[in-house]
């Protein structure tokens, strides 16, 4: 009798499992393209009326990136994030890139690439830090716990920014020279999906990612 | 399906108010500002409390204090070609009427040269605190003694003789002679950071040191638009950076300081290009993580027709600063200016009066572009009506 009730139970499991199975969602995709109508200007130089001379040529940020992202992400898709690393440079009196996006957790690294001394701080509120004076060849990290936008500058150059931005989820990608994004293995659900360019956020869209399926959103900023 | 909502869900920006310049023509033009407003209270002798600075110690001329002032300052660079650019900034100083600061021609005849020629109302070539022109730029409130210290020394009139000298000791605020412009007015400081001059600069650079050379219409002293003077002043400055954070520069300036008008009138012979001021300046400035120090000194000298042999003054400055936490630093200033003795009927002293200034203060940025700076000083004069005061100091500055 005993082992007929076993046999049983196991068999009720299994077919609990087969059923669990058979319902397990598969994640999907969320992709489009971001519309710059007016693309943000290159940012000039402060007049410097006390400069000896011409200053020195810089590389202009490329400020055509945009970041989409999910304003809402299921319960627990941060938890298993153990934290990476990233890297803004510093060359040619530029951050490169001018735009990064990365989870909370990730440490970046700033590297020094010019021949003369930069700054790199943030009073973002999300992430305030100086890492004071470093030379070529030197580089500096920053541990990003919270999520956010963190504007960063040189303390030494007042033409050079640049944004970091910080999520609690993994569910955002970077556009591409097109445009076009790509927000992969994202679980079947309805979510608000943003758009950010340059300090400029979208409204968010509702949008519905199906079963295993492919959801299009587009936007169009500025 | 739980969820929860982002931090950054909304639109936003990261901080409040604008931290770039504004650009037009696809960069070609920028345009800057920059207000500071500075309030102080001086410590009254009698324990009276709050009063203004009675010692005369910060003044630029008689109505203008360094830390009693609030000033709007506008800058535009517009960028025609690769080869010229038009620079000028426009003031207005306790709301007076706005005047052109600065206003010149940038040419660079080789765009893939570092070499440059500014025309017009140029940047100062001669040290360094004349080109930080900007409120942050300054560490603490106060200008050092070199850039603003007012003298007994004026351009447009000279004592009789070394006791009418000594007789002004302290009083360069508002000191007066009886040889040319009778009238009280304020003395010449060692280089005036208040005024640019107006000629024409060359300024060659390479990745460890550049150099410039300028011949301007003024005197460190005494910048002017127009030439009064019996000629032009050339000033020279090489700074060396023999690795990043150090930089070394030495600067030198000669220049006819005294007017036309009181050169006809006292001297009378024709030998009016012998008063001079001739000035050698050595700086140096360094810089690692979160400290930046640097020092200057400036020895200056003067001729006068009625004196020998020529006075000089010799200032010498010390400061610093340390960041705490992100916007927020400490900093201090060492500052100390002394002249040469001369003899008078009753007395041998220095010619005005030797004069120290330590100030301490920090600085608290609320975001990038907006300071709030404190600062307390003490000076003490050898000699004047107040020879010791202590002034404290409030600033805000908004630059964008």
């Amino acid at each position: 009798m005993r082992r007929i009730l076993v046999c049983a139970l196991l068999g009720l499991v299994a077919s609990l499992a087969d059923s669990r199975e058979g319902l397990t969602a598969r994640n999907g995709l969320i992709r489009g393209r971001v519309d710059l109508r007016r693309p943000a200007p290159p940012l000039g130089r402060r007049p410097n009326v006390a400069g000896l001379g011409a200053p020195p040529a810089h590389d202009h940020e490329d400020r055509l990136r945009s970041v989409v992202y999910l304003e809402t992400a299921p319960r627990g898709a941060f938890e298993q994030y153990e934290g990476g690393r990233a890297r803004m440079d510093q060359r040619n009196e530029t951050f490169v890139p001018h735009v990064l996006a990365i989870t909370a957790g990730t440490t970046v690294d700033f590297p020094n690439s010019d021949r003369i001394y930069h700054n790199v701080f943030s009073l973002s509120k999300a992430q305030p830090f100086d890492l004071g004076r470093y030379a070529v060849g030197r580089s500096k990290s920053v541990r990003f716990d919270r999520p956010g936008i963190v504007r960063v500058f040189c303390d030494i150059h007042s033409h050079m920014s640049a944004f970091i931005l910080v999520f609690n989820h993994p569910f955002y990608a970077m556009t591409d020279a097109e445009g076009r994004y790509r927000i992969e293995n994202v679980p079947p659900g309805t979510y608000n999906v943003i758009a950010w360019n340059e300090g400029v956020a979208s409204e968010a869209r509702p949008t519905t990612v199906p079963d295993g399926a492919t959801a299009e959103v587009d936007f169009s900023l500025r | 399906m739980a969820a929860f909502a982002l931090a950054i869900g909304a639109p936003v920006t990261a901080q409040g108010l604008p931290t770039d310049p504004i650009t037009l023509a696809a960069g070609r033009v920028a345009l800057g500002g920059d207000l500071s407003v500075v309030a102080s209270c001086a410590h009254l002798p009698d324990g009276a409390g709050c009063g203004e600075d009675t010692g005369f110690f910060n003044y630029t001329d008689y109505k203008r204090s360094t830390v009693r002032l609030a000033r709007l300052a506008f800058s535009a660079s517009v960028r025609a070609n690769r080869q010229f650019s038009f620079l000028t900034e426009v003031r207005s100083e306790n709301g007076e009427r706005p005047e052109p600061y600065a206003l010149y021609a940038r040419i660079r005849p080789w765009p893939t040269h570092a070499f440059d020629l500014q025309v017009g109302r140029i940047p100062p070539t001669f040290g360094t605190f004349g080109r930080r022109t900007y409120a942050s730029d300054n560490l603490l409130i106060g200008y050092p003694l070199a850039y603003q210290y007012l003298t007994s020394l004026r351009p447009d009139a000279v004592p009789a003789d070394a006791d009418a000298l000594l007789r002004m000791r302290g009083r360069g605020w508002l000191s007066n002679f009886t040889l040319g412009n009778t009238t009280p007015a304020h003395g010449l400081p060692l280089v005036s950071a208040s005024r640019w001059d107006t000629g024409i600069q060359a300024h060659a650079a390479a990745s460890w040191a550049d150099a410039s050379v300028a011949v301007t219409n003024g005197s460190l002293g005494n910048p002017r638009v127009s030439d009064d003077n019996a000629g032009k002043q050339v000033a020279g400055r090489v700074s060396l950076r023999p690795t990043p954070g150090l930089a070394i520069g030495v600067s030198g300036a000669r220049a006819p300081y005294l007017t036309r008008d009181l050169l006809r009138a006292v001297v009378r012979e024709s030998h009016s290009n012998a008063f001079n001021q001739t000035a050698l300046g050595i700086d140096l400035e360094y810089s690692r993580d979160y400290y930046l120090l640097r020092a200057e000194t400036i020895v200056s000298h003067w001729q006068l027709p009625t004196l020998e042999p020529a006075l000089s003054a010799t200032s010498l400055m010390v400061e610093g600063r340390y960041k705490l936490r992100p916007g927020r630093y400490v900093a201090a200033r060492v500052d100390h200016l002394g002249f040469n003795e001369i003899v008078g009927t009753t007395r041998t002293a220095g010619w005005d009066a030797p004069l120290t200034r330590i100030e301490v203060g920090g600085g608290y940025r609320l975001q990038r572009n907006l300071e709030l700076k404190m600062s307390v000083q003490r000076n003490v004069r050898d000699d004047g009506r107040v020879p010791r005061l202590t002034i404290g100091s409030a600033q805000i500055v908004f630059w964008f």
